[in-house]
């Protein structure tokens, strides 16, 4: 009954979608009204005023900069729920979640793995140095370099991945990238502008697209790290074992 | 026809509207959470293709790229955004799910539903003979 | 071409969102939803947007797809009931 109820439901939303979508401007049209005034104002002046090829991160670091900082809150959101509510790992009792499986890792699995995540690390560093030229960023770097503690932890187990980045290094440097955005937008109010200025009034106009450079790779920088950190410490809590407590069946 | 012209957003609704289904009628809450994050992932999927060009180039000014001929930029980095926030909203989803096993030992709702209204009115039967 | 491939991507897409909808096993849920990200990576990229689909690649086939097998061998689950 239930499930009749919600297949008409969600068909009768979906004519009703269908119909908007009938009566929408045809897509890709080169006459659109936005085309005229906000695309080109955007696309021709970012190069200028943020001093980066990539206009999306030109967007995400500079226009809206407010935007960028909270979601990188809301990563760090996230990380404290997922401690609050599982906790970190206690290395006195960490059992590796794969030991359940029968067959362990090969001699060549576990020599390519260490061939291949420095490289993928070194990849990584190259994405998140290259955010404002090329297509990459500091979040996507970030996400590369947990892929890459993944694929160590599953092949060499947690206890040794733990022992590669262990707490000690990783919980100072999972806020990074909130204390970085903030560090930035103080710096900004003590150059003489508003708070995220990246173009400070108070020195020569001579000296300002350098400061803006080195500000954006800042950024870039903390959110890179702090992203790994975050995506790394999220995969090490969600992957501890301990005790099962009997189910309340 | 315009229908047809725009079958980018017919692809988004029908996706949107499979994802909604899963999260409505599928019992299990692993299943309920690919729904949600299918619902995201679609309107990610509209929201860019509204800002798309015919034959338009990626916005990065390197060499000699024409500003003119270049898609919109902004959606894109609103939905960079919002696809962080959809990573951060499924990690912490997963980690509830696993204190909720261990706690009642299934992920079906409805049982999950039954169990919890037999614990209050068994805490309720307890109290009442005190 | 461009239209054909467009199409193509879009319904790869609808076809691999049912199946990681209608599968019994929660596993093969998983690995299909992982092929979807795949693709979903893919329709960025012909949608010119070349940061988002870095994105989508390391994120939705690296990190969730891993959360979401951690969390099912943590369950003990592989049939959904």
């Amino acid at each position: 009954m239930k499930k009749l109820l919600s297949l008409l439901f969600i068909s009768a939303l979906g004519i009703l979608l269908l119909y908007v979508v009938a009566n929408m401007p045809p897509m890709g049209d080169p006459g659109a009204p936005t085309r005229e005034r906000v695309i080109p104002r955007y696309l021709e002046e970012a190069e200028e005023e943020t001093n980066t090829t990539n206009v999306i991160t030109g967007i995400i670091l500079n226009y809206r900069g407010y935007d960028t900082m909270g979601e990188v809150t809301v990563i760090f959101c996230a990380l404290a729920c997922v401690l609050a509510v599982l906790g970190r790992e206690k290395r006195g009792r960490i059992y590796a979640f794969v030991d359940r499986s029968t067959t362990p890792s090969s001699v060549i699995v576990k020599t390519m793995v260490r061939f291949l995540v420095p490289l993928i690390i070194l990849f990584s560093v190259y994405t998140i140095m290259h955010g404002e030229i090329s297509p990459g960023g500091g979040f996507q770097g970030g996400a590369i370099v947990g892929a890459s503690m993944i694929i160590f932890s599953t092949i060499f187990g947690l206890w040794e991945a733990s022992e590669r980045i262990p707490q000690k290094l990783r919980a100072p440097l999972e806020g990074s990238a909130c204390i970085t955005f903030f560090l930035v937008g103080v710096l900004g109010l003590i150059g003489g502008g508003n708070f995220l200025t990246y173009a400070w009034p108070r020195i020569s106009s001579s000296l300002q697209p350098a400061v803006v450079t080195w500000l954006t790779v800042l950024v870039e920088i903390g959110i890179g790290l702090g992203g790994a950190m975050v995506f790394i410490s999220i995969l090490f809590s969600m992957s501890r074992e301990e005790e099962e407590i009997a189910p309340a069946a | 026809m315009r229908l047809l012209h725009n079958y980018h957003y017919i692809g988004a609704m029908v996706l949107f509207c499979i994802g909604l289904y899963t999260v409505i009628v599928r019992r299990n809450i692993i299943k309920k959470l690919i729904g949600l994050n299918i619902m995201e992932t679609s309107v990610f999927f509209f929201y860019i293709s509204l800002g798309y060009l015919d034959g338009g180039i990626a916005p990065i000014r390197t060499g000699g790229a024409d500003p003119s001929r270049m898609v919109n930029p902004i959606p894109q980095a609103l939905i960079l955004t919002g696809i962080v926030v959809a990573v951060s909203v499924t990690a912490l989803a997963l980690s509830l799910v696993i204190l909720l096993y261990r706690q009642y030992g299934t992920l079906d709702v409805d049982h999950l539903m039954r169990d919890e209204t037999a614990q209050d009115s068994g805490v309720g039967e307890e109290e009442a003979t005190q | 071409m461009g239209t054909t491939l467009n199409v193509v991507i879009i319904a790869l897409l609808v076809a691999t969102a049912l199946l990681a909808v209608f599968s019994k096993d929660l596993l093969a849920a998983v690995i299909v939803f992982s092929v979807y990200s795949l693709l979903m990576a893919l329709m960025w990229q012909r949608l010119q947007a070349p940061d988002l689909a870095l994105t989508e690649a390391a994120v939705g086939a690296g990190i969730t797809t891993v959360l979401f097998v951690i969390t099912i061998f943590k369950t003990h689950r592989r049939e959904e009931r």
